[in-house]
């Protein structure tokens, strides 16, 4: 531990050989603070901005709780003008060529290179983290992004000619975040044209200095700013006028929190919340080389969060020995030692572990901590939780730094069943020498990013992201730059909030509907009834609604759903999931295709569904046509998924998989009756997924029609169409926590509705807040944007070597 | 040196337990490198200890009386004697661990010690060194000779084939007969890893190394390609871990070959204080086969002591 003592003789060190102090100097950091005399405001447009009246807060070393400087906590005005900032100069910075972008990256990247002693020794001294990994891991990583990024700005013109940059990009970072973070979310950012504003917590003054570092590149200065405050204001920053996207990591309830609030102002959100891990470890692994990966995981300084170790039974005693073997050899101590592990992260992170594990003690669970630690210290131990299975009420919660918690499982479908019960899905590493064992766990966990036999390895050109409650949003790879781009033409996002909506008593009631009048539909008459698990059956409500054609006539009645159908329709398709999720593209691809000449053959049926709601021939023949060719589209496409990366300083290959997103809810536009409900199924079901559909409101016979090819040709349960009433069943769908994505297509407040919903399980949505879109119009990379939609990324990292 | 080690019966399900995941050790290798470092004090005196730990080591074909009596001087007087009043250090009686040299030297070695009034032991090199390519007989007479010649510890080479086609019983049995006939001498097993294909090979020999009873095992001869390397130590390391925790036998570890470096040799120490912990860092347990080595680390001592950077003529040959 680095306490103050007499320095011992050479003569006591050769006989003792402990390690002495590696102090690593940090004038340079506090020469920098000086420079501004201990106070800092924020970073706008290439100037500091130091306004009146603004609350200070204390910038303090984690270890001494010395004060090292104060930082003006911004107030809603300071956002307004740093997001002006980034608004102007988008509109030049977007219609750079990309290579001048890049460019001017790579000269950001030559700055940092320039004054990374400042950097590290800034960061680590506030943050308290081991400079070792700050100086070795961050910054070089953070230099490689922009080299990275700068690549894919130059590549931009050609390679994604049909997207633009969204705008301005607030990004919201939290107390416990590394200035890593910022950096790979920033890089794309700017790279694919975007500007950024970040809302950074006062105690942490390192994105200050990165902005400005960027804003002394001259040029451009208003490309990155920087706005020191609480979270809380997050929200505002989110309804600028121009915020296209806001970009937030942090904890699991504050982006839930969020969400809700954000629903309905516009801008996308890209949630990354949770820092837990996850770390398999089979009777098969190298068990010496899986502990390291442990220590990697979350007693390296590394990550930010903790770890859920699950051993297999049979190699439990090897691994909880060489564990606890492991763990006496950690060192913590100030985090500008060069030889110390783990340093001290401030104490809130510390009251934190502390409060976990008290309480992981208080339910029975075995605490193991190397070496004792004075209670007044600022340092926590490393430190082992076992003996908890999952229903202990602390075995549920989210693992802080530095804790492991350890639990044993009996067999592989126990250990991804014991894995994927928890709503977290961030990142993991599958320990394991066999090789089909750890491809096994590899596909079949619900995470972001699974490492087999590493843990904790990056890269710009892979993805990271995650799935279920750990947010949907992506950064680094090809994924991290879709981020920050929309197709070309896409309206711009402005506040469409109604504030009256009550979330309470949206879609709520359904009005009864009565008999009114007879039937003057076609005969034979189109089947009636909710398709559900591959057949027609009646509604749990028992009644019907009924469907107007263009003369105002009633054409017929269709099934009125209600909440319970939706359940139904859930479980049916969870049911077809996984075994569509698993059959070959090719058997989905000839299936599409199937389908596609089922509908050619009823091809006149359907158009005379149209023209009696209303399209002209012509128009109801093309539609009809369309419809067909979208089928054969998406069949054809259906193979090209996912792709091998190579990466730099790993010998083997990462796989970029695009998996089922699982269940999928749908609900279509009114407009576009039979084209709009191909052009979203066909893509939702090439990419693997189950889907729940509700179909146009006003014209839902021919996604009935359709149901009876769909019934003949696909598994029962895969497709489910529920008519009925739209707000009720998007309300239903959208509260249902096992939806695992919703695209909504329909009214303003619908869309409000559902971003605030999703917050429930944070289920990736996708809306058009009232937008229609041009079906019919084969845009070029609309197909590319359903299919990011329709799946969701996994990397996979194979490092080889024997 | 402490007692032998027993060794065990053959544990053939033990070995092939064995996993080692080639990537993930070197990444924990060039981790070592960089997680811990000694400066100032600290670095003068595990240089110092260093010293202690190594075998200091004459292998050429020219080798002669005259040079290896230099040697043996040197392995007794390893730092001048002002530098070590400088640390106050010139009381503790800092040697070299031992002599290493050819079979055919051993006599030479141990006159020249007796001469200069030390009880450094002799190491010898046998069994058909480097290669191990002759007739057990003859390798087995190697040994007996050696120890006959006065040689304390015998630093043997196992038999490569042997490992590479999977007879771990026949190796055991090699190992078991040179343990005999070493009688009190200390046995040193050079697995030489350079020359063992995979990670996997070098944890299984080290295994079946130990459990034929070798006080110590050595990565290398230094004549392969490669020699001693991180990646391959920490394997080594863990396997004498395990052994310990399984058998309650301690075996020492001696990297050799390409270790020529005081920055380098402080890594070593590190990684076995990480690994083994600090009761694995005595002379034995733990050995540093060099030449160059210990010339550097003076240097570095010199460096401390002056804050001068030294000349060639400063520092006394070996």
């Amino acid at each position: 531990m680095a306490a103050t003592r007499i320095q011992p003789s050479t003569r006591e060190i050769f006989t003792t050989l402990e390690y002495g102090p590696v102090p690593e100097s940090h004038a340079c950091a506090l020469a920098w603070l000086d420079t501004h005399n201990r106070l800092l405001g924020h970073y706008v447009n290439g100037m500091w901005l130091k306004p009146e009246h603004r609350n200070p807060a204390p910038c303090q070393d984690p270890i001494t709780g010395e004060n090292l400087a104060s930082c003006l906590q911004a107030e809603a005005e300071d956002i307004s003008a740093a997001v002006e900032a980034a608004r102007i100069t988008f509109k030049t910075w977007s219609q750079l060529p990309g290579t001048a972008r890049g460019q001017h990256l790579t000269r950001l990247a030559k700055v940092i290179q320039k004054h990374q002693r400042l950097l590290w020794t800034l960061e680590s001294l506030v943050t308290g983290r081991a400079v070792r990994e700050v100086r070795d891991g961050d910054i070089p990583l953070a230099q490689q992004l922009l080299h990275y990024h700068a690549l894919q700005a130059h590549a931009q013109d050609s390679a994604l000619a049909d997207w633009e940059p969204l705008g301005v990009i607030g990004l919201i970072l939290p107390t416990s975040f590394s200035f890593l973070d910022m950096m790979w979310r920033v890089c794309p950012a700017l790279a694919m044209g975007c500007t950024v504003v970040a809302l950074v917590p006062p105690s942490f003054p390192t994105p200050l200095l990165l902005a400005q570092l960027a804003g002394e590149l001259g040029s451009f200065p208003g490309i990155l700013n920087v706005v020191c405050g609480p979270v809380s204001l997050g929200p505002v920053l989110a309804s600028q006028p121009g915020v296209q996207k806001v970009a937030f990591c942090g904890a699991v309830e504050e982006g839930r929190a969020l969400r809700q609030t954000l629903a309905g102002r516009g801008a996308t959100l890209g949630l990354a919340l949770g820092t837990e891990s996850l770390l398999l470890l089979t009777d098969s692994a190298d068990v010496d080389s899986a502990v390291e990966g442990v220590v990697d995981a979350v007693w390296s300084d590394r990550s930010l969060g903790g770890l859920r170790l699950l051993i297999q039974e049979s190699v439990w005693d090897e691994a909880m020995k060489r564990l606890q073997a492991r763990m006496a050899q950690i060192r913590s101590g100030k985090g500008l030692d060069g030889a110390v592990d783990m340093g001290a992260r401030g104490a809130a992170a510390r009251d934190l572990a502390q409060s976990f594990v008290d309480e992981a003690q208080s339910q029975g669970g075995q605490v193991f901590q190397a070496g004792d630690m004075p209670s007044n210290s600022p340092f926590f131990s490393p430190t082992l939780v076992s003996g908890l299975p999952p229903a202990a009420p602390c075995a549920q919660a989210e693992v802080p730094w530095p804790v492991v918690m350890a639990s044993p499982f009996r067999t592989v479908k126990e250990a991804l069943a014991l894995a994927n019960g928890t709503p977290r899905g961030g990142s993991a590493s599958v320990w394991s020498e066999r090789l089909g064992q750890a491809l096994e766990l590899g596909y079949g966990l619900q995470v972001g990013t699974v490492w087999i036999n590493a843990h904790g390895l990056r890269d710009p050109a892979v993805p990271t992201g995650g799935c279920k409650e750990s947010g949907s949003s992506w950064h680094g790879g090809p994924d991290g730059l879709y981020e920050y781009l929309q197709l070309l033409g896409t309206p711009y996002r402005e506040s469409f909030l109604c504030e009256s909506l009550n979330y309470d008593t949206f879609g709520l009631a359904v009005s009864s509907s009565l008999p009114s009048g007879p039937e003057t539909g076609p005969s034979p008459a189109p089947p009636y009834g909710l398709f559900v698990r591959g057949r027609f059956q009646s509604p749990g409500t028992q009644s019907s609604r009924p469907i107007k054609d263009s003369s105002g006539k009633v054409s017929s009645y269709v099934a009125e759903g209600g909440a319970k159908d939706i359940r139904g329709a859930v479980e049916a398709a969870h049911q077809a999931a996984p075994g569509w999720g698993a059959q070959s593209p090719r058997a989905r691809a000839s299936l599409l295709w199937a389908l596609a000449a089922a509908l050619e053959r009823r091809k006149q049926v359907l158009a005379a569904q149209l023209e009696r709601h209303g399209a002209a021939p012509t128009v109801a023949e093309t539609e009809v046509e369309l419809s067909v060719r979208r089928l054969q589209t998406w069949a054809t496409r259906v193979q090209d998924q996912g792709q091998t990366l190579q990466v730099t300083g790993l010998r083997g290959p990462v796989l970029r998989l695009r998996e089922p997103l699982g269940v999928l809810a749908v609900v279509c536009p009114d407009e576009w009756p039979m084209l709009a409900f191909v052009s979203l199924l066909a893509p939702a079901l090439a990419h693997g997924n189950a889907v729940v559909l509700v179909p146009s409101g006003s014209c839902p016979l021919l996604a009935l029609e359709a149901c009876q090819d769909i019934a003949a040709l696909f598994p029962a349960g895969l497709v489910n169409v529920v008519t009925g009433d739209r707000d009720h069943l998007t309300r239903c769908l959208a509260l249902h926590q096992d939806v695992q994505a919703m695209w909504y297509f329909g009214s303003a407040q619908g869309s409000q509705f559902v971003e605030w919903a999703s917050a429930g399980n944070l289920k990736p949505v996708w809306v058009n807040r009232d937008f229609p879109r041009a079906w019919d119009v084969e845009v070029q990379g609309s197909e590319q944007e359903l299919s990011l939609h329709a799946a969701r990324t996994k990397a996979l990292w194979l490092p080889m070597g024997d | 040196m402490a007692a032998h080690c027993r060794g065990t019966e053959l544990d053939l399900s033990w070995v092939s337990r064995v996993q080692v995941n080639h990537a993930a050790v070197l990444r924990r290798a060039e981790q070592i490198q960089a997680r811990r470092s000694v400066k100032k004090e600290w670095q003068a005196a595990w240089l110092l200890k260093a010293v202690t730990f190594i075998d200091l080591t004459t292998l050429s074909g020219d080798d002669t009386f005259s040079n290896v009596q230099r040697l043996c001087y040197k392995a007794k007087y390893p730092i001048r004697a002002d530098l070590l009043k400088a640390l106050n250090m010139h009381d503790e009686g800092i040697t070299t661990a031992a002599v290493c040299v050819y079979p055919a030297r051993v006599c030479d070695a141990v006159k020249a010690l007796k001469a200069a009034g030390c009880r450094i032991p002799v190491a010898s090199v046998a069994t058909g060194f480097p290669a191990g390519q002759t007739h057990l007989k003859t390798r087995l007479e190697e040994v007996r000779l050696a120890v006959e010649d006065g040689a304390t510890e015998i630093d043997v080479v196992i038999n490569r084939t042997l490992v590479l086609t999977g007879q771990w019983e026949a190796l055991y049995d090699e190992i078991t007969q040179f343990r005999k006939a070493c009688g009190e001498a200390h046995l040193k097993t050079i697995l030489a890893t350079g020359e063992l294909g995979s990670l996997t090979n070098i944890y299984k020999a080290s295994l079946v190394a130990m459990m034929a009873g070798s006080d110590f095992i050595k990565t290398s001869t230094g004549k392969e390609t490669v020699n001693a390397t991180f990646p391959v130590a920490i394997v080594m390391l863990r396997a004498i871990r395990d052994f310990f925790w399984k058998t309650g036998n301690k075996v020492g570890f001696k990297p050799a070959g390409g270790i020529r470096t005081a920055k380098e040799s402080l890594v070593w120490l590190s990684l076995v204080k990480e690994e083994l912990g600090d009761e694995w860092l005595t002379p034995d347990l733990f050995r540093i086969g060099a030449s160059s080595l210990l010339s550097d680390i003076e240097r570095q001592i010199y460096h401390h002591v002056t804050g001068r950077y030294a000349a060639y003529h400063d520092l006394p040959m070996s």
